[in-house]
């Protein structure tokens, strides 16, 4: 914008009182029926509401080629968001809120990824959407009554619900940063408030990512220090067994200090970008930083 | 005015589906959408419909809007500026029937599209060579040379709330003129 044009815009502005602006309660009434905001829930479900939101907003500039585009795993957009409402469905499963489509044959992810995409297929796309986001609605409010600490199983071994609602938000953004690059739009990272509880859970797996990858943790330890809005210092003992847990801001020592990005660390977790490429910032052992990143992505599947 | 840095925060917030982000960049912006509106369409009922629908857009498709590309502000104003024209131009009724509604439309680009056109840059620059030297000089120092109220205050040896109040004259007095130009 040139300064001619700045200056008009001003004197524009300038020149039009506040009391003749018409008033915003009829725009918000609009909005929410144009498009759907993010649900109220529960706060440990909010950065879910708010990925679910950010999906649809990709979803709501797709274009039909968009949604016959392969985007990931061979994929379209269509089966990717049958994906979602498949996996969002086993954790409503799990809490005893309603499952949408077709009946539930089993409890594994990717036979219900194949039931629920063969069930979106004979469907229009805006059906497809409709149905993947009232699951993460009746999901959002049916958490509201539920306790965190209600053991939940996704990806089959349970942990509780909270940490299930905190990896649904990671691979809706995941994917919803896979479909937004393939429609050529960019999507901006959650609100701080959001990435932050998602960075937390990516660095209470990484013990677990070394265990799934055989990695010797030998009862060492690392720091993680995630730069960004939402980031934060985690003192990472790297065996699932040690005693000490995974914390955020703990003191105590450790044999190398990883500094990375928290939104490359979150997508790192979630499968996309290479370790090896990741620009990373380490002291201390680099062998043993090595090995952690290396191992990060263990969990990310489809 | 805001800043950069605003913007991208109230846009992640707006993909996220936060209302209340949509409310404040209402509060922020809606007298400068809404008064281009009025300028164009000379219709107070049609620029409050058009103001409503530049700030739907971005609600609906937000992500038509990249943070790294421009400002909020000239984005708003750009598509303000397209549909009042559209409208008075009649094309909006024609559109409608022909296509039908604007689904899959891509956003203006701000790099491309502008608020004004060179005729109407002129009249705006002419506007300026007739406000009073004070006005000018310091409308002049703070548009064209970049400088902040500040700096613009330094250089005349003034304190900062006397220019800030001049240019604040300065303005409301060429949002005149031009009306009476009939820019829009």
């Amino acid at each position: 914008m040139n300064p001619v044009e700045r200056l008009y815009l001003d004197a524009l502005e300038e020149a039009t009182g506040r009391d003749e602006v018409p008033p915003p309660a009829p725009l918000l009434g609009v909005a929410r029926a144009r498009r759907r905001p993010a649900t109220a829930t529960v706060a440990w479900a909010a950065p879910y509401a708010g990925r679910v939101a950010a999906m649809d907003a990709v979803l709501a500039s797709a274009s039909a080629g968009d949604w016959a585009s392969t985007v990931v795993e061979g994929w379209t957009l269509q089966q990717l968001v049958a994906h979602l409402t498949a996996k969002d469905g086993l954790v409503a499963d799990d809490v005893g809120a309603p499952v949408l489509g077709p009946p539930m044959c089993g409890r594994d992810a990717l036979e219900r990824t194949a039931e629920m995409q063969a069930y979106e297929d004979a469907r229009t796309p805006e059906e497809t959407r409709e149905t993947w986001r009232e699951q993460a609605e009746v999901l959002c409010r049916h958490l509201t009554r539920v306790a965190p600490d209600t053991p939940s199983s996704p990806d089959g071994l349970p942990v509780p619900v909270r940490d299930a609602m905190l990896g649904r938000s990671l691979e809706t953004w995941v994917h919803s940063d896979d479909a937004a690059r393939t429609a050529e739009l960019r999507l901006p990272p959650p609100v701080a408030g959001h990435l932050h509880p998602m960075a937390d859970l990516c660095a209470r797996l990484l013990p677990w990512t070394m265990l799934a990858t055989g990695a010797d943790a030998g009862g060492r330890t690392v720091r993680v220090t995630l730069t960004g809005p939402g980031g934060g210092t985690w003192l990472v003992p790297l065996s699932v067994d040690d005693p000490r847990r995974v914390r955020e801001d703990a003191p105590g020592d450790a044999q190398a200090h990883i500094v990375t990005d928290v939104v490359d660390f979150c997508f790192l977790l979630g499968g996309r970008g290479a370790p090896e490429t990741l620009p990373a910032e380490i002291e201390g052992d680099a062998g043993l930083a090595r090995e952690v990143l290396v191992a990060a992505p263990a969990f990310s599947g489809p | 005015m805001g800043h950069p840095g605003d913007d991208a925060l109230l846009h992640q917030r707006v993909v996220s589906g936060d209302e209340s982000a949509l409310a404040e960049l209402y509060d922020r912006l809606a007298p400068l959408v809404f008064g281009l509106c009025v300028r164009v369409t000379r219709d107070r009922a049609i620029a409050e419909d058009l103001t409503q629908e530049v700030f739907l857009t971005f609600w609906e498709r937000p992500l038509a809007f990249d943070p790294a590309r421009g400002t909020l502000r000239a984005w708003l104003a750009t598509i303000a500026h397209r549909r009042s024209v559209d409208h008075v131009r009649g094309e909006e009724r024609k559109k409608a029937s022909q296509l039908g509604p604007r689904l899959f439309e891509r956003e203006p680009d701000p790099v491309e599209d502008t608020v004004l056109d060179a005729e109407d840059s002129v009249r705006v620059r002419e506007a300026v060579r007739s406000l009073p030297t004070e006005q000018r000089e310091a409308l002049e120092m703070a548009y064209w040379g970049g400088r902040t109220y500040r700096q613009v205050a330094e250089s005349l040896g003034l304190p900062e709330g006397t220019v800030k109040s001049r240019i604040r004259q300065a303005l409301r007095q060429l949002a005149g003129m031009l009306a009476e130009e009939g820019v829009r």
